[in-house]
């Protein structure tokens, strides 16, 4: 158990003690090779659960918004749970967000800020083992992750190489302004992050286009993307209203395309790039063009950076009169 | 049982052959990874492969479809599909889970017209597994990496060759209509194929289901669904990658009096999937959602059909963006 871990624990374990929280949202050992997994904790006793190691990808802030709804189906009206959440950079800027949207009681939650030092991706593992099948980890052995492959054969993998695209290019890797901190060394801030997209917005709109349509025709509809993104949390999503009904539910393209672009639009202002989505998509859509392509959009025009101050008012809520203008009239 | 070799370069020749009467479909890998597509001689078959991501029933029963157009008053079915297809390459638990769709689309009442013209016109060429991914779990489910239930013909990789086994009668009448190409495998051939099959069935992880249905009889309201339902999102990986999972939905869209009727797959885990024209909604939540989902395939289908619907493919665990196991869930109901 690493140093981190057992700060985590003893601090979660005060928490239920002082009877401060009833629930904490954390990540515990997952089934399969490199996988941490989102598990609720409702007692000291069940604190040895929690994990934290490279492989807690997941954001945990997706599930405040549906803790924090009122269940109008149960019957007697319950308190509203005091909830504990661990939180990378992204997830506490997601925790940012759901403040200043109304979707968090603040009162109710304590956020536990890690120091995080970037997430692993499997895909990149399995895309550095060459299709070798099933392998096994042995964890991290000098900034190399050491993995067996079904042949037998170890291999290391720098640890940079297999690093997810989010943790990369991730511009907060500490949860400023969490409530409690778990001391450590966090990565550094990237400040070099829009390489691609640059490369995208020097293409023309039909080329534009086109790698639009080859990422999302590979959409099956599944909506892990909708389900996994701390930001969507509307009662009835657009795509599933029926009256009126927005958008054919069929595959052809132009539905496909429709659910994306109202998705990703929504995220202007909001999205954290923690790449939530991306992780969560089946057909490895590259989402992240699209929604770092509005963040970068949105610091540009607006100067603004989602989930840093939850008394900052977002550039989509509110009109000022120098606001940049230059996109209405851009071809 | 008529059985035949076939090199793997071969391979080319027989897709040639088919292309002559109907469409080869096979396993090649391209910018979208591996998907089952319409293979040409000239394609690069793939067989260096564990599992392809979405499961064969896709060719059968598509995500969506149009059944028919209308007008005014008069009203017209689509055509049947008339495309005869080999499919090469499907998994032999995939290939069972076609046995269980065809119990839901070609019953005696009433079988489904669009599934059935498919799978009529379909031959399947099943690929033995060499390598069980960390997911599977099919030989504890009635499948198993050399499976022949489903499959019109299995094939096992034996060195450079492929050694085809006929499994149906559409099966063997194919591997008769192209003597040419088929040769008589040897003894070694067949020992080295039962050393792989043995080495394989051994590498399947396997879990316990004694009286998984009695189980799932006596809990539905037990809290246990709650429990394991926490950290499900709510999202339609599951149910979109299952290979026995056929629920959908139908569709009208129309301007005015003219219009199509569209079937589109659904999902059991969408809140809208059990919406009331009232705006009652049954199921609200995750947890009468995922109870759903598990029953169906491990209670209602042993009910109704006398299987288990499910053949250890591994899909639902493997694509979960949060990690939720199948296998952790059913153990959790028999403890």
């Amino acid at each position: 158990m690493n140093n981190i871990e057992i700060k985590l624990k003893d601090l979660v374990k005060d928490l239920f003690a002082g009877e401060k929280i009833d629930v904490l949202i954390g990540y515990e050992n997952g089934s399969l090779p490199l996988r941490s997994r989102p598990c609720f904790v409702h007692s000291a006793g069940e604190v040895d659960r929690l994990v934290w190691n490279s492989y807690c990808t997941n954001n945990l802030a997706v599930y405040l918004p549906r803790i924090f709804q009122r269940q109008e189906h149960k019957k007697e009206e319950t308190p509203p749970p005091r909830v504990g959440i661990i939180a990378k950079g992204c997830d506490a800027r997601s925790v940012v967000g759901l403040l200043k949207e109304n979707q968090v009681i603040k009162e109710n939650i304590i956020v536990i800020g890690m120091p995080c030092s970037g997430m692993i991706d499997p895909a990149k593992v399995e895309a550095a083992l060459d299709g070798a099948g099933p392998y096994s980890c042995q964890g991290e052995v000098d900034g190399s992750l050491e993995v067996t492959t079904s042949s037998g054969e170890k291999k290391r993998l720098k640890r940079e190489e297999v690093t997810a695209e989010a943790c990369l290019e991730c511009s907060h890797p500490l949860a400023e302004g969490a409530d409690l901190q778990i001391e450590g060394e966090p990565k550094e801030a990237c400040d070099e992050r829009y390489e691609k997209i640059r490369e995208f917005e020097a293409k023309s709109t039909e080329e534009r286009w086109q790698s639009f349509v080859k990422e999302i025709s590979k959409c099956i509809r599944c909506y892990a993307c909708r389900q996994a993104c701390p930001n969507c949390y509307c009662k009835i999503c657009f795509v599933d209203q029926t009256k009126p009904r927005w958008i054919g539910a069929s595959d052809e393209l132009s539905n496909v395309m429709i659910y994306h672009i109202g998705r990703i639009f929504h995220q202007a202002g909001r999205c954290v790039e923690c790449d939530a989505c991306v992780h969560a998509c089946p057909m490895d859509i590259d989402l992240r063009l699209f929604t770092q392509k509005l963040v970068k959009d949105v610091k540009e025009l607006f100067d603004y950076v989602p989930g840093l101050s939850v008394e900052e008012l977002p550039p989509l809520w509110t009109f000022k009169q120098d606001d940049s203008q230059s996109f209405i009239t851009e071809p | 049982m008529l059985q035949g070799l076939i090199k793997k370069e071969d391979l080319k020749k027989l897709i040639a052959s088919v292309k002559k009467e109907g469409t080869f479909y096979g396993l090649i890998r391209g910018s979208e990874g591996l998907s089952l597509s319409e293979l040409g001689p000239d394609d690069e078959v793939t067989l260096d492969y564990s599992n392809f991501k979405m499961p064969p029933k896709r060719q059968f029963f598509p995500f969506s479809e149009v059944i028919c157009t209308y007008e005014d008053e008069s009203m017209t079915d689509l055509p049947l599909s008339e495309e005869k297809a080999v499919i090469f390459g499907v998994r032999p638990c995939d290939a069972l889970s076609l046995l269980y769709l065809d119990k839901i689309f070609i019953d005696e009442k009433f079988t489904d017209p669009y599934y059935r013209s498919r799978r009529d016109n379909s031959l399947i060429i099943s690929l033995a597994c060499r390598e069980p991914l960390k997911t599977c779990f099919c030989t504890s489910v009635g499948a198993s990496p050399a499976g022949k239930k489903g499959a019109d013909i299995l094939a096992f990789e034996v060195k450079d060759s492929l050694l085809f086994e006929a499994c149906s009668e559409k099966g063997t009448r194919f591997m008769e209509n192209y003597p040419a190409i088929f040769k008589k495998p040897g003894k070694a051939d067949i020992k080295a194929r039962d050393e792989e099959v043995s080495a394989a069935e051994k590498r399947v992880q396997t879990i316990d289901l004694s009286g998984i249905t009695e189980k799932l009889q006596g809990c539905f309201d037990s809290p246990l669904w709650e429990e394991i339902s926490q950290r499900c999102l709510g999202c339609g990986v599951c149910t979109y990658t299952c290979p026995t999972c056929h629920c959908f939905g139908l569709y009208d869209e129309k301007v005015e009096l003219k219009g199509r009727r569209i079937r589109v797959q659904d999902s059991c885990m969408f809140p809208s999937f059990t919406l009331e024209a009232s705006g009652h909604n049954p199921r609200t939540s995750n947890e009468e959602r995922m109870r759903q989902r598990i029953m169906h395939k491990f209670r209602y289908t042993v009910e109704n059909f006398e299987d288990i619907f499910c053949v250890g493919c591994g899909r639902c665990i493997s694509n979960c963006p949060v990690n939720m196991d199948i296998r952790e869930t059913l153990a959790e109901v028999i403890k």
